[in-house]
């Protein structure tokens, strides 16, 4: 070993030295979230959850979060807020000024979003929205928290129509849960309904608590729709589309809101949920958003299931988001602030700029399973297949 | 006489340390603790008809979330002060409306009727949002937290002032009459109906109230949360923990609870309400007369 070798070895070993320590030098970012891990809404939180936790884990293998070209590690402080969104101002506020955390990611569903809006207003701390959906989100004020969600229900109500139109049906049957995001569906289908063309055949409502849909299927079942809606959340969902199963229900437009897209109704419904429509603006198989399949390959293997279309697409947006605008301007509050509202984001749901606090590049689309897969139907111009109706339902 | 004076120092060195609170906290420690006087507020406009009646009723909920519905209708259309009173007026005619007919029963019959009464008023409220066409309510621009803090801290005060005295009072003794035999108390000419009546009415204002302000803290209506039974139950649970019969209780068993909710809900989360049960059940077994009835057995054992 010659003199000059020796000297190339530890002057190698230093640098790895210096970089080591500038490594555990450097402070991590500290993200927070309160989530829902108990309670009526873990189910469908704790995916979204999973979401959050491989993005900082992809983070941290890969060398850490770019902040304006430095790399630091992430650390997630999660709280559970029990399903109960009233928690949601104390929890936000304790990660704001407790626990100091650099960024926020969000709670899941739309009235824990609406509880701490207050709170971001507050402390002047900008965070993307994720699982919140409402006509009412128009309503806040922007530069605090930004919805990535197209399945807004003004637009979906139109499009619904549309969509029934290209389709030829003639006569729909709805039910809905006594729900607000349920509701706010309802409203803005009926009225795209009228001067439609499509007769509206009946139309009931439910309380939360519903043990029992089979009266409600049976009745739209002798009205013999073209279309029926079933606007209800994963509970109901499930009620629905069993007593729909047991009874035949035979139209060949179904459509059922929240729920399809999560990967514990495949688990339950298996082939039965193909035909099946849904919302959701999110499909690993449209080839033209490149981070879409690398993404749902990464979460199915890592948490041996499929990611909700839905909900974990819009967590994992928003993470992509707030990555891409820190690597941009750093965590200074007021930077963020410009960039989001003004940056045009690469996402797994392809490319995404706000306007206000409402994304204004994706469109709104519908979902349908077809062979266990779930394919955009609708519009044309993001289609990934074309609709197909609802076949018989097997036992 | 130095036992009251101590009583009295100690008492008024609390109140000031409520009414610096804001200065000293930090805004999560201010949360902790609206949260703490709320549930004050409403253990103890419990405990002045429950504790003393023995009727146990688990409508308070309703109570608390019609004061959230009125703030929530109301808000930014009146004077905050207003909607506040408005709230609570709202909760006391409720209970007059519904006290006439539920007081007739006693027993589990008015335990299961006070519940049933609230889960039906729930759901009035879901189908009259679902009516109006209303998709959960939005609060933009409310209070800051000090002064949300400020109002809770007062109707705190106001409901175990309105407990201690209650429970002194000649109303006091009679409700605790009809605890004890209620057909006894009526022969002896205690007006039953009347004092059944006006308690009821009296402890549905402060829970309206205190739904009022808690809406504005959360910012957002939606009326499956703020009129959940749990409300009811979780009040329940404060004023078995604390004692039921005179006004420290409410204090020992919403502080006890909430502090300890505090202690384990960020640690465990998955075991902490198993924790909450099985400190219930020791309590109902081993302390029936709640925290502050052991305190003043311990202090009446000291002093003998």
């Amino acid at each position: 070993m010659n003199l000059k070798s020796i000297a190339l070895r530890a002057a190698t070993a230093s640098a790895a030295m210096l970089l080591a320590a500038t490594a555990f030098a450097v402070e991590p970012v500290k993200v927070g979230v309160g989530i829902a891990q108990t309670g009526m809404f873990a189910p469908a939180a704790i995916p979204a959850l999973n979401a959050y936790k491989m993005w900082a884990d992809d983070l941290n293998a890969s060398g850490g979060l770019d902040v304006a070209g430095t790399k630091r590690p992430v650390k997630l402080i999660v709280y559970d807020d029990q399903s109960d969104f009233t928690k949601d101002a104390a929890i936000y506020e304790k990660l704001i000024t407790d626990d100091k955390v650099d960024l926020l990611l969000s709670p899941y569903a739309t009235p824990a979003h609406f509880a701490i809006v207050g709170v971001l207003e507050r402390y002047k701390f900008p965070m993307m929205g994720s699982t919140a959906a409402s006509v009412q989100l128009k309503a806040v004020k922007p530069g605090n928290i930004w919805f990535p969600t197209s399945a807004l229900p003004d637009v979906m109500g139109p499009e619904l129509v549309k969509l029934m139109k290209a389709q030829n049906i003639k006569t729909v049957a709805i039910s809905t849960l006594q729900s607000p995001f349920a509701q706010e569906v309802e409203k803005y289908l009926k009225m795209a309904l009228k001067d439609s063309g499509i007769k509206l055949l009946s139309s009931v409502e439910y309380a939360p608590d519903i043990r029992d849909m089979t009266s409600i299927v049976s009745k739209m079942k002798s009205e013999q729709p073209d279309a029926t809606f079933s606007l209800s959340f994963p509970g109901d969902s499930v009620l629905f589309m069993k007593a729909a199963r047991e009874q035949g229900l035979s139209a060949p437009f179904q459509f059922v809101l929240v729920g399809p897209s999560a990967a514990f109704f495949s688990k339950i419904f298996g082939k039965n949920l193909d035909g099946i429509v849904t919302m959701g603006h999110w499909s690993p198989y449209q080839t033209k958003w490149p981070k879409a399949m690398p993404f749902f390959e990464e979460y199915s293997k890592r948490y041996n299931e499929t990611p909700d279309y839905l909900d974990v697409a819009l967590a994992y947006m928003s993470c992509e988001i707030t990555q891409a605008a820190v690597a941009k301007v750093g965590l200074d509050h007021d930077k963020l602030r410009k960039e989001i509202s003004s940056a045009t984001f690469d996402t797994i749901d392809g490319p995404v700029k706000f306007d206000g606090v409402s994304n204004a590049s994706t469109p709104t689309m519908f979902l349908q399973n077809q062979e266990g897969k779930p394919q955009i139907i609708w519009p044309a111009s993001d289609a990934t297949s074309t609709f197909q109706k609802k076949g018989p339902w097997a036992n | 006489m130095k036992t009251r004076i101590f009583s009295l120092a100690g008492i008024a060195v609390l109140l000031a340390l409520c009414i610096a609170a804001p200065q000293m906290l930090d805004a999560y420690s201010l949360g902790v603790a609206l949260q703490l006087l709320s549930w004050i507020a409403l253990t103890q406009s419990w405990v002045t008809f429950s504790g003393l009646t023995g009727y146990v009723s688990l409508g308070h909920a309703v109570f608390y979330g019609l004061g959230a519905y009125v703030m929530a209708l109301l808000w930014q259309s009146a004077p905050l002060w207003e909607i506040l009173l408005g709230s609570g007026f709202a909760g006391a005619l409720l209970a007059l409306v519904i006290g006439y007919p539920a007081l007739r029963v006693s027993g589990p019959y008015f335990v299961i009727l006070t519940l049933g009464l609230s889960e039906f008023f729930k759901y009035i409220v879901i189908a009259v949002e679902a009516g109006l066409e209303s998709s959960g309510r939005l609060i933009f621009g409310a209070p800051d937290p000090e002064t949300l803090y400020y109002i809770m801290l007062l109707l705190a005060v106001v409901a175990t002032l309105l407990t201690w005295g209650l429970a002194r009072s000649r109303w006091g003794a009679g409700l605790r009459a009809i605890r004890e035999d209620e057909t006894a108390a009526e022969t002896l000419g205690v007006p039953v109906t009347f004092l059944k009546i006006a308690a009821f009415v009296i402890s549905a204002f402060i829970p309206g109230v205190v739904g009022a302000v808690w809406v504005l803290r959360t910012t957002y209506f939606e009326p499956m949360q703020l009129f959940s039974p749990t409300t009811s139950f979780t009040i329940v649970t404060m004023a078995i923990i604390g004692g039921s019969d005179r006004a420290p209780g409410p204090i020992f068993g919403a502080a006890f609870i909430v502090l300890l909710s505090e202690l384990l809900w960020a640690r465990a989360p998955h075991v902490y309400l198993v924790i909450l049960g099985v400190l219930l059940v020791s309590f109902v077994l081993f302390v029936p007369k709640g925290i502050s009835g052991q305190l003043a057995w311990l202090m009446r054992r000291r002093r003998a």
